[in-house]
């Protein structure tokens, strides 16, 4: 890893707006993993190790229905946490650890999101006299508070994953088969969270024949190439 | 009526204040200030009351808000009874939620995503997902700019509006596509990832994807693969160390 101060700080700053793009603004889709990850990748100056690692757990999104009061992962800011662990390391080697960071920073980043989204009702009741009276300026208050709330939640989750990646990268040396398995695993729990995904949101009609001709076709190409 | 393009800004931050309590109610409200904003000098009682039903309790899609905003908006300077205002309100929830998931979340953001990852596994680098980001983010704004013009055009009348619109036809439609993008994707990603590791490791790739894959058919609701894959991780550890 070993990545500069003012690459740390860059990446702090992108891991704080794909956090804020995943619900609060402007949801642009840069928090997808895919664009988390290349982005971050592109600040770590290792777009391929960005791409890796962006691809492996955009297969884990696409399990991942982002509807209202569901709780879900929040991949963004874990996935540039994991592009920074990956960076400059061969990326067969890092890939396994990598998605294992990433994956524990979504799930704790989904619990935090749950905190702010009770701390944003609390405030609300704060402010119910001025709401039920019609002040637009409460109105704007309670939106730019809660957009800070999420926004520090962001940086907050994205910087202990940054700090977590640096203790790793220095101390956590797996030997090279166990690294090589991690990342086999992670790569087969992918396949099977986006198979798992796609198979029960094509439910049982013409969608899932869909799904079925698009799996021999992309097996087919996977195959040739 | 007055602060259209602000209003359409400030949606892009509707889900800003999501709360258990009002879910979209107080993003709704920030959006919709700039609009009621000329109903302030014309009349200050129904702008205050106004204002107030703008915050209420609202849930939908976040892309198609500008419906509801719009359409309610329209309402309040139509000068319909507040309770007309609330239930139509209360009556888009559940249409603008289902067509805007169905849309997007079922629809367009796979369809794209599948072709970035088609487009990344295929070799063409950064591209495919410039071309992901441009593409979603050209169809969202168009999407947005329309809602909050029909809403603002159709008021009371926007589930008509909606109706005979091209949105239930573009929801119901693009399952399909989207599936099949999906289908054809993750073979295609998997296979670019695994294009480094000997046919040994790859099968034992898929046996823990065809395990997965089991145990959540099996187990149903209330497991997850995030779960799986770090369980997964930590017995391939501890395996290793047994073995060590």
């Amino acid at each position: 890893m070993s990545l500069a101060f003012g690459t740390e700080v860059a990446l702090a700053a992108w891991g704080t707006i794909v956090g804020l793009d995943l619900v609060s603004a402007p949801q642009a889709m840069l928090s997808r993993p895919l664009v988390a990850g290349a982005i971050a990748g592109v600040i770590a100056q290792d777009v391929e190790a960005g791409l890796r690692v962006g691809v492996v757990l955009e297969l884990f999104a696409l399990d991942v229905l982002p509807i209202g009061a569901v709780r879900y992962p929040d991949f963004g800011p874990a996935t540039v946490a994991a592009v920074a662990l990956a960076a400059n390391a061969p990326w067969e080697m890092s890939l396994g650890v990598s998605a294992a960071l990433a994956l524990v920073l979504a799930v704790l980043g989904g619990w935090a999101m749950q905190l702010v989204r009770r701390a944003n009702a609390r405030a609300i009741q704060r402010h119910a006299a001025a709401l039920a009276a019609g002040e637009a300026r409460a109105i704007r208050g309670l939106q730019y508070a809660a957009l800070l709330r999420d926004a520090g939640r962001s940086l907050g989750l994205t910087v202990l994953g940054l700090v977590v990646a640096a203790w790793a990268a220095s101390y956590l040396r797996p030997d090279r088969l166990t690294a090589l398995t991690l990342t086999l695993v992670a790569l087969g729990a992918g396949v099977a969270a986006a198979v798992g995904g796609a198979v029960r949101g094509a439910g049982h009609g013409r969608r899932l024949q869909w799904l079925g001709a698009g799996l021999a076709v992309g097996t087919l190409a996977a195959l040739l190439r | 009526m007055t602060g259209r393009w602000r209003a359409l800004l400030r949606l892009y931050a509707v889900q800003g204040s999501w709360n258990y309590e009002r879910m979209l109610g107080v993003g709704m409200g920030y959006a919709a200030e700039p609009l009621l904003h000329d109903l302030a000098t014309a009349d200050p009682v129904r702008h205050t009351e106004a204002t107030v039903r703008s915050a209420e309790f609202f849930n939908c899609n976040p892309n198609l808000a500008g419906l509801a905003l719009g359409a309610t908006a329209r309402a309040e300077y139509l000068g319909a009874p507040g309770e007309q205002v609330s239930r139509l309100r209360t009556a888009l929830c559940s249409p603008l939620g289902a067509l805007g998931d169905q849309l997007f979340w079922a629809g367009v953001v796979p369809v794209l995503v599948g072709l970035a990852l088609i487009g990344v596994a295929l070799g063409a680098g950064l591209w495919p997902v410039i071309g992901f980001v441009v593409l979603y983010n050209a169809a969202r704004f168009g999407v947005a700019v329309w809602s909050l013009r029909t809403g603002l055009r159709s008021g009371p009348e926007v589930a008509r509006a909606i109706a005979i619109s091209w949105l239930p036809r573009w929801a119901s439609g693009i399952g399909p596509y989207a599936a099949f993008v999906v289908g054809v994707a993750v073979p295609l990603a998997a296979g670019w990832s695994f294009s480094h590791f000997p046919r040994r490791g790859i099968v034992g790739a898929l046996v823990v994807a065809a395990v997965g894959l089991g145990l959540a058919r099996w187990w149903g609701r209330g497991f997850t693969t995030v779960r799986f894959a770090l369980a997964a991780m930590a017995a391939a550890v501890l395996l290793r160390l047994m073995v060590a």
